[in-house]
């Protein structure tokens, strides 16, 4: 029976709390403290997802930053960095610095963007990169901070720093075509041919890990059918877009891809199987795939066929001498507007490109978007980042952001659908109704 | 006098840790999850804005949640009569029958139902892999090597069975667990006589099995209802995420995507509302229809 | 004629052999299967999956153990399932008794209540509840104390014994109502008061029932993920086994570790198999002596 007591009592307890809590929300938020003052022994909470480049170049990049300015930093790396600190966030609790990407299957990055959650950080271009002296921004190769990729509201200002950029394009197994005889495809009717002769000997010509993986694709294709221009009508929902000739033969390229594709593809198209989906070119059961330069390290302990070897180009042109575009992809660092020590984040984001961490991330394989760079790189990272030396033009940008609008996934109704493509399940016709009628939504909602 | 005061002290304090307990973890909860259904929030940021019924007005021309609602439909019905009928003659079985290692069956049947979601996805896209799966590669011992195999988890017409298939052979055990300890309690005179009628084993079933452990059966419909549309979305989360193409979402899995990935967390939360609505409808309707005497609760 | 009818009789006995063994083997099978996949190394996993381990690779568990931090996890969990499971019976066994065998005022509005509360599904009130820790968390720090609701594996006891109420009240009192009142009106006259007489004369009776009772909360907690997730949210505090596992097989753009994954899987398996393969002839009597009765 004392126990039952102690119990209740214990309980009675707790109630009054929450009542409490239920009443003082207000003088609770509004007695936080204001950021701390900045002095040299200030500590910053990086936030950094463990990708494939791991977690070490973040260990030390956070050592040496703290070595050359005195600012302490408190580092966090998970997989799922959104599970992580998403839980805090919501809970009035942080980090300073971020290092999320766009376009990943939680969309946190997303949701703060929408939210209007961001720091400004124009400032820090025009900052100097600590313990050198040059400016941010006149380290940042080109294009970079000109997206909506870093400038999600189309303002001028930047919102996210770019980060590890890796051209994306379409892996394949060097070794085989040198054992067929065959050449890559510079051209999408050649690409056709190929498919058909691959048919032949019993590999399909195209496979790809998700349906997500379709956004560097897509982005490069569009700006191969219409030119930067058409580019950025698309990515801001421009009325009657889908309808352009333009836009019908991005729609028909995918939809004939979409028919050559390995059939077991859609079956493991998901976060927990992809990594079957990308074996297939491994295996030689599927010539191409879209990837980023990560994938090597991702698929380093998997078994492959003799003579495999990792080939890389872009996208092949829509038309004889027409433009090849390979789509840049890049992570995101940004400042959450809650942060609270702003000024010191803004440092370690200035820090981010300097030539010590450059040289720090590069270690694990991941590049920073700094000019010249990727000259000093050597070898199959010098085959990927030289990419645009070999004539392929560098495709930069996204969807632009949106107010939330329920029950529309932009990123699932374009790339999604490519699963039921492939298996058959809708039609091109279907797919194109579908984004033009979320297209007219989005528009209305643009920020 | 005294008794009567110390009885219904003797009753506050053994009920009112329960419903204390209760109301703080879940009847608040819900309430908060009908105020917040009524309002556009994004999940993060302070400005929550009243929309009144505009979310429920969206959902209802949302075809996405549509196609989940229908998922969800087939997913509690498919399962629900499925797993019933193979609990209910199993059970029959293993307690009619004199049957060789009766005890190893009965272990060994209720084995899915300890396992935790994770593990039995685990186990399950182990299962279906369309190339080198254990079900496909025994498939073409029969079907002859060379055809090209089912897509179990890829092809959209297949892919919400494969899912059901995952979830019978989880609740089979369970259900069959529990008809077997009503079967039991069953006078064994009453087969006796049975047999000497000269009724088959099906007639005995379909008079005297049934109809004794009814009020059973009920109450596991409505378990089969509630434990259908939570487990239906463990499952998705953990082996299709909704896939390929939303053609396997179900409402939790919607909600959770709303609510969380697409910044409209007042969204999800009137799909959950929905959900809370439907379920208590379904199973209402169901009490209603199979009643034959008052439920004792 | 009986003769036909023997051959029939055989005929039925093949037939509910051949069903019960191939319903055995689709679970025995790949239930074997995690466990040999858990002792291959991770280039073992491309292939055929029928493949048997080429050796013993205990590195798997100690992988999981120590790096992927099982070992921690599998305390974690621990603590909170017998924390909850102790503090839910505490509560629910004299709720139910009460409910089901004393008649008074609020009664049927309670029973009707917990009745209720099984429609609840745990998954959309979990972030509710969470926002309410927040602001009970925020509200700790204002008056200067550290937030205690959050990254508890307590608190996430209590609440997990909280969401198991309703289905728990529900199955006891179905119980107690088929118990006669002869017990208790003996135990009065013995001149013993209504919290002996419950404690005493009606608990060990119902054990077979507390029995199932505490083997479905033990599944249901231990294999719970969406709760423990939500509510231990920061990286390097405590985390639950399924948890930790979300996290093995959920590494997207991460090298998976198969191996390491399903030595997971084992590591959460074996605590249930364990406790259910000891309570498995106890599981049937409780049921039988009229657990679900309804």
């Amino acid at each position: 029976m004392k126990k039952v007591l102690s119990i209740i009592l214990v309980l009675t307890m707790a109630v009054s709390l929450f009542v409490a809590c239920g009443n003082s929300n207000s003088t609770a938020a509004s007695s936080q403290a204001p950021a701390s003052s900045e002095t040299p022994t200030a500590t910053i909470k990086v936030a950094a997802l463990e990708s494939a480049y791991g977690t070490d170049i973040w260990t030390e990049v956070c050592a040496a930053f703290e070595a050359k300015t005195g600012i302490k930093v408190e580092l966090t790396t998970d997989k799922n960095l959104e599970d992580v600190i998403g839980a805090g966030m919501k809970a009035g609790d942080y980090p300073d610095v971020v290092h999320l990407a766009t376009g990943r299957p939680a969309a946190l990055t997303e949701t703060l963007i929408k939210e209007n959650g961001l720091e400004d950080l124009t400032d820090v271009l025009s900052m100097t990169v600590p313990g050198e002296s040059v400016k941010v921004s006149d380290k940042i190769a080109g294009g970079f901070t000109e997206s909506s990729l870093t400038n999600p509201y189309s303002d001028g200002k930047t919102y996210m720093a770019p980060m590890f950029y890796s051209p994306c394009g379409l892996f394949y197994n060097a070794g085989l075509f040198t054992e067929k005889g065959w050449t890559v495809p510079t051209t999408w009717d050649e690409m056709w041919e190929l498919g058909d002769k691959a048919k032949a000997e019993g590999i399909a010509l195209f496979a790809y890990p998700t349906a997500g993986y379709f956004d560097a694709f897509f982005y490069a294709l569009l700006y191969e059918v219409g030119g930067a221009d058409f580019f950025t009508k698309a990515t801001n929902y421009a009325e009657g877009i889908w309808d352009t000739p333009e836009a019908q033969q991005a729609f028909e390229i995918v939809a004939k891809l979409a028919s050559y594709t390995e059939k077991s593809v859609p079956s493991n198209a998901n976060n927990d199987n992809y990594l079957k989906n990308q074996q297939l070119i491994l295996d030689n059961k599927a010539l191409f795939m879209p990837n980023g330069t990560w994938v090597t390290g991702e698929m380093a302990d998997a078994p492959r066929a003799d003579g495999f070897e990792w080939g890389f180009t872009a996208l092949p042109a829509v038309k004889e001498g027409g433009d090849a575009y390979s789509f840049t992809w890049f992570e995101q660092l940004w400042v959450p507007a809650a942060a609270e020590n702003k000024d010191a984040a803004k440092q370690f984001v200035a820090y981010m490109y300097s030539d010590e961490a450059a040289a720090i991330f590069a270690k694990g394989g991941a590049i920073q978007p700094i000019v010249g760079f990727a000259d000093t790189l050597e070898g199959e990272n010098k085959m990927f980042y030289g990419i645009y030396d070999n004539g392929a033009k560098a495709a930069l940008g996204g969807f632009a952001a949106t107010d939330p609008v329920e029950g529309v996934n932009f990123a699932d109704t374009v790339f999604g659908t490519v699963n039921s493509l492939v298996s058959g399940d809708k039609t091109v016709d279907q797919w194109v109704e579908a984004i033009k009628a979320d297209s007219d939504l989005l528009r209305a909602a643009l920020k | 006098m005294d008794r009567q005061k110390g009885r219904k002290a003797f009753i506050a304090l053994c009920v009112s840790p329960a419903v204390i307990l209760f109301t703080i973890f879940m009847v608040i909860p819900t309430f908060n999850v009908f105020k917040m259904s009524l309002y556009k929030w994004g999940g993060y940021s302070a400005n929550k804005t009243f929309v009144g019924l505009k979310n429920f007005e969206t959902l209802f021309k949302d075809m996405k949640f549509m196609q989940a609602f229908q998922n969800t439909i087939l997913l509690i019905v498919l399962v629900s009569i499925i797993t019933f009928a193979l609990a209910l003659i199993f059970a029959g079985i293993l307690s009619r029958e004199k049957i060789k290692g009766q005890n190893f069956f009965r272990v060994v049947f209720y084995i899915p139902n300890i396992l935790s979601v994770v593990i039995i996805s685990a186990i399950f896209s182990a299962i279906y892999d369309a190339n080198n799966g254990m079900l496909n590669s025994l498939l073409s011992l029969f079907r002859g090597a060379g055809k090209e195999p089912i897509y179990w988890l890829g092809d959209q017409k297949i892919v919400i069975f494969s899912l059901a298939a995952a979830m019978i052979w989880q609740a089979i055990g369970y259900y069959m667990v529990m008809y077997m300890a009503s079967m039991a309690s069953i006078p064994e005179s009453l087969y006796e006589c049975a047999n000497l009628e000269g009724a088959s084993r099906i007639k005995q079933f379909f008079s005297i099995t049934i109809p004794l452990i009814w009020t059973n059966i009920r109450t596991t419909l409505t378990f089969f209802i509630i434990s259908s549309i939570n487990l239906s979305f463990l499952f998705v989360k953990a082996m299709t995420s909704g896939g390929p193409d939303g053609s396997t979402e179900v409402f939790l899995s919607y909600m959770y995507k709303q609510a969380y990935t697409n910044s409209s967390y007042g969204y999800g939360m009137a799909i959950g509302v929905v959900v809370f609505l439907f379920s208590f409808a379904l199973s209402a309707i169901v009490n209603a229809v199979t009643k034959r005497e008052l439920l004792e609760f | 004629m009986k003769k036909k009818r023997d051959s029939s009789e055989i005929l039925f006995k093949v037939f509910v052999y051949v069903a019960l063994i191939t319903l055995a083997i689709t679970i025995v099978v790949p239930v074997a299967w995690v466990f040999m996949a858990s002792i291959k190394q991770n280039s073992e996993f491309y292939g055929s999956p029928w493949t048997l381990p080429q050796g013993f690779y205990f590195q798997n568990f100690v992988d999981a153990w120590g790096k992927a931090r099982m070992g921690e996890y599998m305390l974690n969990s621990v603590i909170t399932t017998a924390l909850a499971l102790g503090l839910l019976l505490v509560v629910a066994l004299p709720a139910a008794y009460v409910l089901s065998r004393f008649k008074f005022k609020s009664r049927k509005f309670i029973n009707i209540l917990f009745m209720g509360g099984l429609f609840i599904n745990v998954n959309y009130i979990v972030v509710p509840i969470f926002l309410m820790f927040v602001d009970g968390d925020k509200l700790l720090k204002s008056l200067g104390l550290s937030g205690i609701f959050l990254n508890n594996i307590f608190v996430l006891a209590v609440v997990y014994a909280a969401t198991a109420l309703p289905f728990t009240i529900y199955l006891l009192s179905g119980y107690f109502a088929t118990l006669p009142k002869a017990y208790e009106e003996a135990a009065y006259i013995d001149g013993a008061g209504y919290g002996k007489t419950m404690i005493k004369v009606i608990f060990p009776m119902a054990k077979p029932s507390i029995i199932t009772v505490i083997l479905f909360n033990f599944l249901s907690f231990w294999n719970e993920y969406i709760i423990a997730m939500t509510l231990l949210a920061d990286p390097k505090g405590g985390k639950t086994l399924p948890v930790g596992l979300m996290n093995l097989m959920k590494a997207q753009n991460a090298a998976a570790q198969y191996g390491q994954m399903y030595a997971g899987l084992v590591l959460v398996m074996l605590p249930t198999l364990i406790l259910y393969i000891c309570v498995q002839k106890k599981l049937t009597q409780g049921m039988t002596l009229g657990g679900l009765k309804g």
